[in-house]
């Protein structure tokens, strides 16, 4: 029973940890060396989904810590990747608490909203306090690739939501 | 009408304070504390300088450690089709050796060249690179927007801001980000990046330009300037942290350099501990 305890823990705990293994370890998101133009922001659709699903399986205090984590690892500004992070937590927020039953198509549509809440904060704060110079067309790719595969990553997490963790929070 | 628009702000206000279960803070609580802390990053408090030099020298090793997995399976899949390749391999090695010993004859012809020549000039002996330091590359995770590699040396070894960063003798970048116990590279690859260079015959004097692309740019080169194919670039050793002749690349026909050294296949890089230097910020 208790082993068991401990496996229904760890299974809740699967989409906190992926969030903080990707802050933390070289393994990312953005494919350029075999497509040049493929980045997408994999956080973003994690914190997005869960906490509209599954509020409880994602703290935001543990959130915030992967985006100072991340800023360590990436050489931005501390505190910017919190910020976008906490900004689609916001948006996410709201739309549970607006909405009672959401399909795939409300939530990619709500999803964008988000991002280009989040990365409009992200890339205007690093514009106009860091001297760090970016390119604008990798944004809209980024951008545009996180939007794109929204769909695809909402069908697994739902999957494994589904499997091993349950229904939604009340 | 009047019930839509409570709707609206109980919903918002719900989103930014609710606390229970998981949340143990407010969003609008972390919201503020990562303003504050961003703030404080960026106009470069002493304490959080600090304080984020420690949190590096944790991260980047907690990272190194995390990554190992990835690190592991490229490298079992290389070695054994490195042990299948290994008669062709040799032969290669073999022509790569006798052209070696070919231009080691050469080189000493030049070096004792270039010594006569500097006496005639009596040329100042800006940089003396004899002391360098070897590097592990800690983490180098590809960011769509910036290209840089952490590694394991940092001001405990004498490195500082602005040193440049080499591997077998070709240029690979510069030190950007200094801790007690690693430092932050920007590869020239980056859009930051901005290297004096010269090439060609005529000495030609340029900027290379990172592009965010595997291959920087040459810019400011004299009007009418025709690019041609396999031209070797030089760091030029104007700004006086680069030694002048560092190897870079060959140029193509676009414009680009095509670098000697890939950057996403770093896994050790030497540091040049640059004398006569302040910090280059």
């Amino acid at each position: 029973m208790a082993r068991l305890n401990l496996l229904n823990k760890f299974l809740n705990s699967g989409p906190l940890l992926l969030l903080y293994y990707l802050s933390i370890s070289e393994i990312d998101t953005n494919l350029e060396k075999t497509f040049d133009i493929f980045t997408f922001n994999l956080p973003i659709i994690i914190i997005y989904f869960w906490i509209l699903k599954r509020p409880s399986v994602m703290g935001t205090g543990h959130i915030f810590v992967a985006g100072l984590i991340n800023d360590v690892v990436m050489g931005f500004p501390l505190g910017i990747s919190s910020l976008s992070y906490l900004v689609v937590c916001f948006v996410s927020n709201y739309v549970r608490n607006k909405s009672v039953n959401t399909t795939i198509a409300s939530d990619w549509f709500t999803f964008f909203i988000a991002l280009i809440f989040a990365n409009l904060l992200f890339f205007s704060l690093l514009n106009n306090f860091s001297d760090i110079v970016i390119s604008y067309s990798k944004i809209s790719y980024n951008t545009f690739f996180t939007l794109f595969l929204f769909p695809i990553f909402w069908l697994l997490f739902s999957l494994y939501q589904s499997n091993f963790i349950g229904g939604q929070d009340a | 009408m009047s019930v839509s628009r409570d709707d609206f702000s109980i919903a918002f206000r719900s989103a930014l304070l609710q606390r229970g279960g998981a949340q143990k803070f407010s969003i609008l609580s972390l919201i503020i504390s990562a303003i504050f802390i961003f703030f404080l990053d960026v106009y470069g408090f002493t304490a959080v300088k600090m304080a984020r030099s420690f949190i590096n020298d944790v991260v980047f090793r907690v990272s190194y450690i995390a990554s190992s997995p990835s690190r592991l399976m490229p490298n079992l899949g290389k070695g054994i089709a490195g042990h299948l390749n290994l008669k062709e391999e040799n032969e290669k090695l073999r022509e790569v050796i006798e052209n070696y010993k070919s231009l080691d004859l050469n080189l000493e012809y030049l070096t004792n060249e270039n010594k006569n020549l500097r006496k005639v000039l009596n040329a100042e002996n800006i940089i003396n690179a004899k002391d360098i330091v070897l590097a592990k590359v800690l983490v180098d995770r590809n960011s769509p927007f910036l290209k840089s590699i952490i590694i394991n040396k940092g001001t405990q070894s004498g490195i500082k801001k602005g040193m440049p960063v080499t591997q077998n003798n070709y240029l690979v970048g510069r030190i950007v980000d200094t801790n007690y116990l690693s430092s932050r590279v920007l590869l020239l690859t980056d859009l930051n990046s901005r290297i004096p260079v010269s090439l060609d015959a005529d000495s030609s004097q340029a900027i290379l330009t990172g592009s965010g692309t595997k291959n920087p740019k040459l810019e400011y080169l004299p009007e009418e300037y025709e690019f041609k194919e396999d031209v070797n670039v030089f760091a030029s050793g104007k700004e006086r942290i680069f030694i002048p002749g560092t190897p870079i690349g060959k140029t193509t026909e676009k414009g680009e350099v095509r670098l000697y050294v890939d950057p996403n296949q770093l896994s050790f890089v030497t540091v040049i501990l640059t004398r006569n230097n302040k910090e280059q910020f």
